[in-house]
């Protein structure tokens, strides 16, 4: 009800008695909301232009609320959601010749019922004063215009409410409401124009309905085919585009590390180790693209063991295979579980560090997440070690593999011989997820 | 075993049947090559090979691979023994070979005295289990141990078949495990084609449901 001193946009206000239109509007120009409201009536009754006005401002203009959530986030569309004056009108005039209207999808936002109080009342006063006038309309035409508009209405809501749902990205529960909706007002325009033509004559009404139903039958039968194939097109060029897009993009990644690392290796022939190295790390990095996962969630033990392994590949040259059976999830339980679990990673870190400086050969790698436990072992074939001949200065063995898996509540064995070296770690009441 | 077992490989790289064929020792003989899917199963029918070491990933006949070449080979089977052999980690690669008759599986990255340490044992009729195969295993059918199981139960493994796999997956030796666990190596043999006739049999819905599932390990 204020008056506005620099010129706001034009939106729907809240402070309301119809659609908000009017207090809206006076906003905008700077005028007194009483003022304009009286004028509108007024211009309603020259001949119902103040009505006709009323009812474009209401579809055209968003209310304030929608107005602020389109500028967040993209340009406004000139069609306002809130096309549901005709249907208000069609609910309210229509005789009891259409019950079919569905009545329920019509709940706009939670302004539903207000909107139609607003436009019963509005008719009402529309009808005595046009009774006052001494201007009758006659119910043959007011009953097929008013079937055609709410038709038109319920078909043109069905759209937005199909765009809006696009928006969300709400699939599939609310469609069949929308074909109710679409039918309901098929069948409403079909109506309103039976009417009209046949001159309100109630009794031919149901014959020529049925007729007109026939048509649009015929109508659907022979586009039919034609749609589908339409469809099918619209579906197959779709599939095409996304095959090429993975075309590109595995052409992408094979340019990208692939022949690069080729390039490399031609240029480092004369080094085995380099070589070994690159063509090792290239080979991990492919396999992992191609046999990933995607609905593996990240942060998994396994896959944290296996980058862990191949750090260490890279960092030495020497393979590392890791096997793993189950897994753990590094992301769910409690903070201390977590630290646990990163403490039995860091331990098989540094065993895998260990048999790569120290062993010749291959070194492998198995964990084992089951309900109750992690069991991570690193074997490797070197010459083996006596745990208790190393020196006290070394703290790779003692301390951070035996030191960190005992300080985190697990265990941690060395099994050293000459077949080679296995380092055994454990770690207990730890709930994993199943694999 | 002094006469040589005789070798068919199938791989459609020839540079890589060449340098597989130089790096086997002279405990193997290598009788044919074959290069795609209809070759392979000509060669062997030809040959018949005391073992075929087969590529899983072949061009021609109806895109199966490997498995086509099992498959359609299944007459020979008890006197051919096939060895899938492969680049590929994929489970549903593995698994498939095996499941369609192979009796053991090893990477390419393997060396030649392993290959051809696996093709010997191949030929004996044992299984070779490389430790990301028994890791499969493991996950197929799962790791809690259970107590007694009937030999002829296919969907579960024994308490020592599950030890025998463990082992594997850690990177043992069949020599190792056997010290290890204090048995032969003929019973770890035992062990490990019991696991294979388990894996080839079962039609535990759990088996094809994680095969499909994974595609990592």
């Amino acid at each position: 009800m204020s008056i506005a001193h620099a010129r706001p946009p034009l939106v729907r206000s809240e402070d309301r008695l119809v659609a908000g239109v009017c207090s809206g509007l006076a906003r905008h120009l700077g005028l007194r909301t009483d003022v304009v409201r009286w004028a509108m009536v007024f211009a309603t009754l020259l001949g119902g232009a103040g009505i006709v006005f009323y009812g474009w401002l209401w579809i055209m203009v968003p209310t304030a609320a929608e107005a602020a959530r389109r500028g967040a986030r993209r340009p406004a569309s000139s069609i306002a959601p809130a096309v549901s004056e005709p249907a208000g009108q069609a609910r309210t005039t229509a005789p009891p010749a259409f019950p079919g209207a569905p009545e329920r999808p019509l709940r706009l936002g939670g302004h539903g019922r207000e909107i139609l109080l607003g436009t019963v009342l509005l008719l009402g006063a529309l009808a005595v004063g046009t009774g006052l006038l001494g201007l009758t309309v006659p119910l043959g035409v007011v009953v097929p215009v008013a079937a055609i508009l709410g038709g038109a209405a319920l078909a043109w809501l069905q759209l937005d409410e199909s765009r809006r749902t696009q928006l969300v990205r709400g699939a599939g529960a609310g469609r069949w409401v929308g074909w109710l909706r679409l039918g309901a007002g098929l069948a409403l325009v079909v109506a309103g124009v039976t009417l009209a033509i046949s001159g309100s004559q109630w009794n031919v009404l149901g014959l020529a309905l049925l007729a007109s139903l026939a048509v649009l039958a015929g109508v659907a039968l022979v586009l039919l085919p034609w749609g589908l194939k339409f469809w099918r097109d619209f579906g197959a060029e779709r599939a095409a585009r996304v095959r090429e897009a993975e075309r590109a993009e595995i052409a992408a990644h094979l340019h990208d590390s692939v022949l690069q690392t080729l390039a490399l290796i031609q240029r480092r022939a004369g080094s085995e180790a380099d070589v070994t190295r690159l063509a090792r790390a290239q080979e991990r990095e492919l396999r992992e693209w191609l046999y990933r996962d995607e609905r593996r969630s990240g942060g998994a033990f396994a896959d944290r063991l296996k980058a862990l392994a191949a750090e260490v590949e890279d960092a030495h040259g020497h393979a590392v295979d890791v096997v793993c059976v189950g897994d753990a999830s590094l992301l769910e339980g409690q903070r201390e579980q977590r630290e646990r679990i990163e403490a039995l990673l860091q331990a098989a870190r540094e065993a895998m560090l260990n048999a790569v400086r120290h062993a010749g050969g291959p070194v492998s790698v198995y964990a084992e997440a089951s309900r109750d436990a992690i069991d991570v072992f690193v074997k490797d074939r070197g010459p083996g070690f006596e745990l208790d001949a190393v020196p006290e200065d070394r703290l790779g063995v003692r301390e951070s593999i035996v030191g960190r898996m005992r300080r985190h509540g697990g265990e941690a064995t060395i099994v050293s011989g000459p077949d080679g070296t296995e380092v055994r770690l454990r770690l207990a009441g730890i709930g994993t997820e199943e694999s | 075993m002094s006469e040589p077992v005789s070798v068919v490989i199938v791989d459609d790289h020839t540079i890589f049947r060449s340098g597989l064929k130089a790096d086997l020792d002279e405990r193997v003989r290598v009788v044919g090559e074959a290069g795609t899917v209809e070759e392979a199963v000509a060669v062997i029918e030809q040959v018949e090979p005391q073992v075929v070491l087969l590529d899983v990933h072949l061009p021609g006949g109806l895109g199966g691979g490997g498995r086509e070449v099992l498959t359609r080979s299944t007459a020979l089977l008890p006197r051919v023994r096939f060895l899938a052999l492969s680049v590929s980690d994929a489970a549903e690669d593995v698994v498939s070979v095996i499941r369609a008759g192979a009796r053991g599986y090893v990477t390419k990255t393997a060396s030649g005295p392993e290959i051809t340490e696996a093709v010997l044992r191949v030929a004996e009729g044992d299984a070779v289990f490389s430790p990301r195969l028994a890791g499969f295993v493991l996950d197929a059918f799962g790791t809690a141990a259970v107590s007694d199981v009937a030999d002829d139960e296919l969907d579960r493994l024994s308490a020592r078949e599950l030890e025998v796999m463990r082992l594997i997956a850690r990177g043992y030796s069949y020599k190792e495990v056997a010290k290890e666990l204090f048995i032969s190596v003929k019973t770890v043999e035992t062990h490990v084609s019991a696991v294979l006739r388990k894996l080839q049999l079962t039609n535990r819905h759990e088996l094809s449901r994680w095969a499909a599932d994974r595609r990592i390990w």
